[in-house]
């Protein structure tokens, strides 16, 4: 019989187990040839960026214009078609030109504040990882520190920033390559759903309702497969994640299982991670919508993030990227897996870097990324006709800048 | 845990000496590594449950400290970042497929180290440790070894407050259900049986 407390029992059966364990297994000459063989990959996969990426695919004119002018932008579902570049575009943020607005809104996380690309500023009333237009005012995703409050809650604000909502434990949420529509996930203290609502305004609806189950089998919308569909994965709660399509309250995973990444609701297909190989994550762009599941290519020599709003590109990261991004970003062709354009980081020697997690597709034609270069950060917009241009708007503080739309 | 203090910077102090950066670099990685190494691969064990997916853990994290040692320079920080990546990794999905396609061997897995005081107990609760879902064993690693706060813990996680609360919730909870018997000081060996 032990009437001592389960914790006290853990932890002491977790000390008896590993405290005589003396060892020291490996060799400087054993984490260098492994330190060799991780910057190895990294060279022979030449591409992407970012180990968790948030997929976020912003039409230009969209991220022109405030909530009020909406409806005059254009969609952005046929692009023109750009030059397009080849091989390896190295990235410097010191010798790039720099502009002074960005193509797309930008987050200044110590502001905080919305940094919209018309140079207009919005100060928000609290920290948000992502923003969008929603109705006259926006909706987001609340980042909460307090104990006892979810990590993140969707937010509805009004034109004076005010909330408007009860916040909600979300996913995240995505918005229409077109701009046009906006979803998110939602817990209610009894199941998570996916809300779909038209970004103009007027009454949210559930368009995925799952079973009842814990907060922790977290649901988050990784981007639309067609005009009035939505792509989202789910957490297991043992860290699997599976990927639904479909409507209504019996949603359907995709098999494989696909850990999706973003969607295209023009081709109708689902980015994500699929299976490994050699210890490395591989993944996949799959049918979302007809034959759904259905491998269209694979690749294990990138980890496979957003789509490009045309649906014609998608950008891949290093496989082995880390804590401190990815050494490249590679565009690649959506249809087929070929390697288009490979952006490098230019990192001095010596210095950690890489791009980080949160980038943005800027039209069809560019990609707006963070590149660290060891303590420093630059935001940059990486024109696919090989074109680098460094974003010299300023922030607040030590956090910098982040996008803010999730697509 | 306790970190222990290494004087690292030894070398960047005779700065008006020539010296080979990397050498430097080296020298100060290989300190780091002797005296963190043994703590550090417990961790790795506990997360692991197995003495090669230890070596694994902690030869990949540290391979991924070497490559970002000059950017770190807060180095009180390192058995942070080197205990983020083996839990991340461990974490992984894609990483345990792998692990379950490369080493389903008859080998029968390592039964750790049971202490001649141990009524048993402690082996008992470590198999059922090992069998919790990865986030959960992280969660009661970090917790009950490394001894973190909650909001460490979050922190090396990537994961809100409240799910590690519920984390460790479920974890205990799982503990509970799967030795009832000898953990319920409110049940009687009668009931046990």
């Amino acid at each position: 019989m032990n009437d001592r407390p389960l914790e006290e029992q853990v932890h002491d059966a977790l000390h008896r187990t590993a405290d005589p364990l003396d060892r020291s297994p490996l060799s400087v000459t054993d984490v260098r040839t492994r330190a060799r063989r991780i910057q190895r990959r990294r060279t022979v996969a030449a591409g992407a960026a970012v180990a968790a990426v948030l997929a976020i695919a912003v039409p230009v004119g969209l991220s022109l214009v405030d909530p009020g002018q909406r409806s005059e932008v254009p969609p952005a579902t046929q692009p023109p078609a750009p030059t397009i570049a080849s091989g390896i575009v190295k990235v410097d943020p010191l010798s790039a030109e720099a502009v002074e607005q960005a193509p797309v809104p930008l987050l200044d996380v110590d502001g905080p504040a919305l940094l919209q690309p018309d140079g207009s500023t919005v100060d928000l009333p609290g920290d948000y990882e992502a923003l969008t237009p929603y109705g006259d005012g926006w909706i987001g995703v609340a980042i909460n520190d307090a104990p006892g409050v979810p990590w993140s809650t969707i937010e509805i604000l009004d034109a004076d920033l005010e909330v408007v909502n009860d916040p909600v434990a979300t996913g995240g949420l995505v918005v229409s390559p077109d701009g046009t529509r906006v979803a998110w996930s939602e817990y209610d203290g009894t199941q998570w759903r996916v809300r779909l609502a038209d970004a103009a305004g007027g009454p949210a609806s559930d368009h995925l309702v799952f079973p009842p189950g814990p907060e922790d089998h977290e649901v988050a919308p990784i981007g639309f497969v067609s005009d009035v569909e939505v792509a989202a994965t789910q957490n297991d709660g043992r860290g699997v994640l599976s990927t639904f399509v479909g409507g209504g309250d019996s949603p359907g995973a995709l098999p494989g299982p696909v850990e999706g990444r973003s969607a295209s609701p023009v081709t109708g297909v689902v980015a994500g991670l699929k299976g490994s190989q050699d210890g490395r994550a591989c993944s996949a762009v799959v049918e979302g919508v007809a034959d759904a599941g259905a491998t269209l290519w694979e690749t294990c020599d990138h980890v496979l993030g957003p789509i490009s709003p045309g649906g014609q590109y998608v950008l891949g990261s290093d496989p082995e990227a880390d804590a401190y991004g990815s050494p490249t970003l590679t565009v690649l062709d959506a249809a087929t897996g070929e390697e288009v354009v490979t952006f490098e980081a230019a990192l001095p020697p010596r210095t950690a870097g890489g791009f980080a997690t949160q980038l943005a597709w800027a039209g069809d034609d560019a990609v707006v990324a963070r590149l660290f270069t060891g303590d420093d950060s630059a935001m940059m917009r990486l024109g696919l006709d090989g074109t680098v241009e460094r974003i010299d708007v300023a922030s607040s503080g030590a956090s910098g800048l982040t996008v803010a739309e999730p697509g | 845990m306790t970190a222990t203090l290494i004087d690292m910077g030894a070398h960047e102090r005779q700065a008006d000496a020539p010296v080979d950066r990397q050498a430097v670099k080296d020298a100060d990685f290989s300190a780091y590594m002797s005296a963190r190494q043994p703590a550090l691969y417990r961790t790795a064990y506990l997360l692991a449950g197995d003495h090669a997916g230890a070596e694994d853990l902690l030869q990949n994290a540290f391979a991924k400290l070497y490559l970002s040692w000059d950017r770190i320079r807060d180095r009180e920080a390192l058995d942070g970042y080197v205990r983020r990546i083996m839990v991340n990794e461990n974490n992984s999905l894609w990483r345990r497929a792998w692990k379950r396609k490369e080493h389903s061997t008859e080998v029968m897995p390592d039964t750790g180290v049971v202490d001649v005081y141990d009524d048993g107990m402690g082996g008992a609760l470590w198999s059922f440790v090992q069998t919790l879902p990865p986030k959960q064993r992280s969660v009661i690693v970090l917790r009950y070894y490394e001894q973190l706060s909650e909001a460490e813990i979050a922190d090396v996680l990537g994961i809100s407050v409240g799910t590690v609360k519920s984390q460790a919730s479920r974890a205990l909870a799982g503990l509970r259900a799967r030795a009832p018997q000898s953990l319920n000081p409110h049940q009687t060996g009668e009931d046990a049986r």
